[in-house]
């Protein structure tokens, strides 16, 4: 490694450690502690990728979790910051944005057509002509930045965990941690967020000191019970202190998501170093003062040979004097606070040469190093609503006032010595103790379930925190030339003034229409320069132009982190083993696996109308109903009539919503004398029981009504079929089947192949003889297997959804959902007898009666293609015969096996409903076929002989 | 995310609860004109300042209750229980 | 170490269970007692004051103690052994087990033992007893029946880092 220092430099790594990895396929070392960029300058590779837009060449710049230059491709995962991702053993590296590599990268002639190339250039560009925007697309498509996706990468691991912290930290500096310190010790629980891969902050790469201190700090967090996350940031602060945290230190887990809701949220996010504005400014040996003292002291590795330090502050002296310790010669040090000031760098495509100072002067160099100040990074504060002003004297942005349980301190609110940092730290972290043990007191008292709260809620502390200085720093944003302003978006300084001069001239503007601050670091590096610039351009100050929005996440965050574990509940009923095990076709519907079909539903359907089928409707809605005011219930949610429904008896009922269109429908039997089973379609099972509870709490909390799902509880196993009756006979003692005792729309309980409590519901949505039986699920296994046993000689064989659905159409028998939408009113249906308007109130009623009146609906009818063969798509148009004018659409439609060709539903205008009507179907072939209203819904059996027999 | 007082089970995160919209009334259906079903049906105050909006415990207690809340700063008042009236100024958790 | 038992598992091991609904002032609700959001072991049926004015009753008992009720003044009651099926997470890692998938705060002094709550995990809607068996942290949950096999997956993958 030809730029590696010798020891005792290089903190963080174990020299006795050693790592291969592969660079663009070269075979390179490292040390365990590396980070991937360390490794690459410590073998003299100084040059990382190449630029979003121009292709320049480009090198570490600030050498930590900032780094806007430093974007590569680690095996398969793309856009890895390598400046802050660890070295790992095997690991293959490359860079990305660069064809045909990095050395020669053809598209840097970009850089020649630059001027061609500025801000917004795709707004005005690739335009016309029209038709070659698929060739500009595809062009576009390889400059577009950014790594390699392999689709075959396996899944990896990624899960979610909720907290509720008393007092979350952001920011393991000397700040934050001894905020940290002083929270735990006053007994709350803690849990600290640090981005770098161990806790230290600034003090890592300071004096041997500011080490020692660092590791002491951290050690009596550790100590006090402190939970800390490194390699974690806080990625967003909501409403009530909800905190999301990115945390990738998780064993086992790629990254793990936590949602937490703290009582205080500390923030000590420090400050970030600023890089300088002037020509050259992103040329490969260009960096930040905290980039040198990071990779020297931390790392071990050598930057350059020879530095011109451009120095503003203490940052700036402390990099002399760790290039000092390198043993690198610095060729001269300019001093801001002398007056002194550069003006530009130049150098080869691949390493600067050569600084212009703004005396004329230039110096010779391959590293030249910025100190000229600090960014706040007050996102987080800004999330809780805090507007930051800017302190000119101070050059940067201080928090304004957060709300009561946010707290700043450290870098964030001031300057100061090691010592006097902490010391802020801990009256922080004490004050947000307190608060917190406030807000706890509080939420355990409010909390029905809690613990009885221990003595009076305490009193809430106020802040009396002596705050820290604020130091004068100079202003230095951009020298007297143009450079690089947002370093991953390619956007210069020319480019702001020119957007500034075209109109996008407010700070939301220019962001958007230049894309400066939106890259990986979200404006942490790139705001106040563009602010600055900005104000150049319109001669107002910084805090007259102010700051854009900070919004989450903080810092970049991966997609599979925000999906976890992709929980999706899904629900089967008891019977679903058997359906597996005999051929079952799954399909989803709804929450809800069922059984398609077991090979061939059109058998089913002629094995169900010749002898006996069987099938599993659990999904079907079931509420219990219970109370003496039920039937008030059932008047006003249905259209039709309940009051008269006799113990035993079972009727039909349509819901509308309150602007009159369907809702649902089903079968409601009344058990009892206060006592009813209402059933829904299975997708609107809880909506249905919403529905209900909403009107029984809000309009009528004076009706004594209880509502209980038992959708799950009772197995629904509809036996339909010439023999069901036979069938059912032979299971059942105590239930009277013959059809006097127990007519059609009829309900009895009773025992069946031994078990008690069963409903049997005599209904009809296959148009055969059928009953429906509701078996307690426990024992539903058990009755399926004796209705196959007994039934063997009948004929008996499970039918699915698809053949379920064929013999309802057959019947005409609408669907909620399928043969009506969103805007079907309830006379669509058809069933105005229904439809009581004589009735006091029901959902829905007055727009059901304004549509009557005025007639100007369209309804539902059955049609059949007057070529029996052809199968219209459902939802295929219905058009105006030679015209494009639609008049409807088809609803429902099947290849029917029992009539030996195709039947359908349709909604249609009025004009067209009369049975004989010849409606003109346009199929998404293209081509139109002709068919025929019938006179009934039903294609078979209009009469229900088969049902009511 | 929003912490909503249910007024029985306590704080409560708002994705456990339905948020039900603005409050308003239920016209006479007997009575009313067209004008008046669909302004219950579509209209909405959507005031900047307080508004009494409706919240279903659908996780917990499976109560509906009201609340007040203003709409620019945040801030929430007491719960109001079906058929009672808005309250006063209750201590929030911040 | 987390124990995740299904009570429901086989039709011998079915809890019964029962839902009872009354309004306060009515009998039921002066027999049942209990602050809401608590619960009481009163023999061999846990009893759970689930919602204001619902109870559970759980456990062998539980068919007896519901029949046994006066339900005037409107009250009633629903078998629901059917309906709801019954999971039990037992271990010191119980919370920790249930903070992968579910929002509420578990820890001590908000859910101490005997308290019961409505929360969503991995999605589902569950009624949750903190139900400590002899000293070690256990929680009961209640679920329709139909998500069990999901849940129990999303249960076991949550619980397999301890």
């Amino acid at each position: 490694m030809s730029h590696r220092l010798p020891a005792p430099l290089g903190e963080v790594i174990d020299r006795s450690s050693a790592i291969s990895f592969t660079w663009n396929g070269k075979k390179l070392q490292g040390f365990e502690g590396d980070t991937i960029a360390s490794a690459l300058l410590a073998n003299g590779e100084h040059i990382l990728g190449r630029s979003m837009k121009y292709h320049r060449s480009r090198g570490v710049l600030t050498a930590d979790f900032w780094d806007p230059n430093t974007t590569v491709q680690v095996d398969d995962e793309p856009n890895v910051c390598a400046s802050h991702r660890r070295l790992a053993d095997g690991m293959a590296v490359s860079a990305q944005n660069v064809w045909p590599s990095l050395k020669f990268d053809v598209k840097a002639a970009n850089g020649l057509v630059g001027r061609f190339l500025t801000a917004g250039f795709y707004y005005k560009t690739f335009m016309k002509p029209a038709k070659l925007w698929p060739a500009y697309e595809h062009v576009l498509a390889k400059f577009a930045p950014g790594g390699s996706v392999d689709l075959d990468t396996p899944h990896g691991r990624y899960d979610k965990r909720y907290a509720h912290p008393d007092v979350v930290v952001a920011g393991g500096g000397p700040s934050g941690m001894a905020a940290a310190l002083a929270a735990a010790e006053a007994g709350s629980s803690v849990v600290l967020v640090e981005h770098e891969h161990q806790l230290g902050g600034h003090l890592l790469w300071g004096s041997d000191d500011d080490r020692a201190a660092a590791n002491e700090l951290a050690a009596a967090c550790a100590a006090a019970g402190v939970e800390i996350l490194t390699n974690s940031t806080v990625a967003g602060r909501y409403e009530d202190n909800w905190i999301s945290i990115s945390q990738r230190s998780h064993p086992g887990v790629i990254e793990r998501l936590i949602k937490a809701r703290a009582k205080t949220l500390v923030v000590a996010a420090g400050t970030i170093e600023r890089p300088y504005v002037f020509q050259g400014n992103d040329l490969p040996g260009v960096m930040t003062s905290g980039a040198v003292q990071r990779l020297i002291r931390m790392y071990g590795v050598k930057p350059g040979t020879r530095a011109v330090v451009f120095t503003a502050n203490e940052s700036g002296d402390s990099a002399v004097e760790a290039l000092q310790s390198a043993g690198i010669s610095i060729a001269r040090v300019v001093d801001a606070r002398s007056g002194e000031g550069i003006t530009s760098a130049s150098g080869s495509k691949s390493r600067v040469k050569r600084v212009t100072l703004s005396d004329g002067t230039t110096v010779e160099c391959d590293l030249l190093v910025t100190a000229v100040g600090w960014t706040t990074p007050t996102s987080l504060l800004n999330m809780a609503g805090d507007r930051p002003g800017d302190d000119a004297d101070a050059a940067r942005f201080f928090p304004a006032g957060p709300p009561d349980n946010v707290l700043a301190t450290g870098g964030m609110v001031g300057d100061g010595s090691r010592d006097e940092l902490i010391a802020h730290g801990r009256s922080t972290g004490k004050l947000a103790a307190g608060r917190a043990a406030v807000v706890r007191h509080r939420l355990q008292a409010a909390t029905a379930r809690a613990a009885a709260v221990d003595g009076p809620e305490p009193d809430y502390p106020a802040d009396e925190r002596a705050p820290l200085e604020r130091a004068r720093h100079p202003e230095l944003y951009r020298s007297t030339t143009h450079g690089i302003v947002d370093y991953s978006e390619d956007v210069s300084s020319k480019d702001l003034f020119s957007a500034a001069g075209e109109g996008f001239d407010s700070v939301e503007l220019i962001k958007r229409f230049t894309t400066a601050t939106m890259g990986p670091s979200q404006g942490k590096l790139e705001t106040v320069n563009t602010v600055a610039v900005l104000a150049e351009a319109r001669n107002e100050s910084i805090a007259e132009v102010g700051t854009t929005v900070w919004r989450p996440p903080y810092a970049p965050i991966s997609l599979g982190a925000l999906a976890g574990r992709i929980n999706e509940p899904t629900r089967v009923s008891v019977l679903q083993p058997w359906h597996e095990a005999n051929g079952a076709t799954p399909i989803l519907a709804g929450q809800w696996v069922r059984p398609e079909h077991y090979g061939d539903p059109a058998a089913e359907v002629r094995n169900t109308r010749t002898n006996v089928g069987i099938i599993d409707v659990t999904p079907l809605g079931k509420l219990d109903l219970q109370g003496p005011d039920v039937p008030k219930l059932l008047n006003l949610l249905y259209t039709n009539k309940w009051t008269a429904l006799p113990i035993g008896g079972v009727r039909y009922g349509l819901m509308c919503a309150e602007d009159g269109v369907v809702l649902d429908d089903g079968v409601t039997a009344r058990l009892g004398e206060e006592h009813y089973l209402m059933t829904t379609t299975s997708s609107g099972a809880a909506k249905i029981w919403n529905w209900i509870e909403m009107w029984l709490q809000t309009e009528h909390p004076d009706w004594q009504v209880h509502v209980t799902p038992v959708t799950t509880g009772l197995t629904s196993i509809n036996i339909a079929g010439p023999n069901s009756r036979e069938l059912l006979g032979r299971l059942t003692a105590d239930i009277d089947l013959d059809p006097a005792a127990f007519p059609y729309m009829n309900v009895r309980r009773g025992t069946i192949a031994g078990v008690q409590n069963c409903i049997t519901w005599r209904i009809g949505f296959t148009g055969e003889l059928s009953y429906e039986i509701h078996v307690p699920s426990g024992h539903a296994v058990h009755v399926w297997e004796q209705l196959l046993e007994q039934g063997a000689d009948l004929g008996v064989e499970a039918f699915g959804l698809e053949a379920q659905r064929i013999m309802r159409l057959e019947k005409g028998h609408f669907i909620v959902g399928q043969d009506t939408d969103g805007l079907s009113k309830a006379p669509v249906t058809g069933l105005n007898p229904l439809l009581k308007l004589d009735k006091d109130d029901w959902a829905g009623m007055p727009e059901v009666a304004w549509t009557m009146e005025s007639g100007d609906h369209p309804v539902i009818v059955a049609c059949q293609p007057d070529n029996g063969s052809v199968v219209p798509e459902e939802a295929a148009q219905i058009l105006r015969s030679g015209t494009t004018e639609i008049v409807g659409r088809v609803t429902s439609s099947r290849m029917s096996p029992t009539l030996n060709r195709s039947i359908c539903l349709a909604q249609v205008t009025k004009e067209f409903a009369a049975p004989g009507t010849s409606l003109e179907v346009l199929l998404v072939s293209g081509e139109r076929i002709t068919a025929t209203v019938q006179e009934h819904h039903a294609h078979f059996d209009p009469e229900g002989a088969r049902l009511r027999g | 995310m929003l912490l909503v007082p249910c007024p029985y089970c306590g704080p409560m995160n708002a994705a456990d609860l339905s948020y039900n919209g603005e409050s308003h009334r239920r016209p006479d259906p007997k009575t009313c004109t067209p004008e008046e079903w669909r302004s219950y049906l579509y209209l909405r105050e959507n005031p900047s300042g307080w508004l009494l909006e409706n919240w279903y415990c659908s996780s917990g207690c499976r109560r509906h209750f009201k609340i007040e809340r203003h709409t620019l700063t945040g801030e929430l008042r007491a719960p109001v229980l079906p058929g009672r009236k808005p309250g006063a100024t209750q201590g929030d958790m911040k | 170490m987390v124990e995740i038992t299904h009570l429901d598992a086989s039709p011998d091991t079915r809890v019964p269970k029962a839902s009872v609904r009354a309004a306060d002032g009515t009998a039921a609700a002066a027999t049942l007692g209990l602050n809401f959001a608590s619960s009481e072991q009163r023999g061999d049926t846990l009893v759970v004051r689930i919602r204001p004015d619902e109870w559970y009753l759980l456990g062998d008992g539980a068919p007896a103690m519901a029949d046994g009720l006066d339900l005037s003044g409107f009250a009633s009651t629903v078998d629901i052994s059917h309906s709801r099926t019954a999971v039990r997470l037992t271990g010191d890692r119980a919370a920790d087990t249930l903070a992968k998938l579910g929002s509420a705060d578990f820890s001590d002094h908000m859910t101490p033992n005997g308290a019961a709550l409505g929360n969503g995990i991995a999605g589902v809607t569950c009624d949750i007893v903190r139900d400590d068996q002899r000293g070690v942290r256990s929680y009961l949950l209640l679920l329709d029946g139909s998500f069990i096999t999901y849940f129990l997956g999303a249960l076991h993958d949550a619980a397999s880092e301890f």
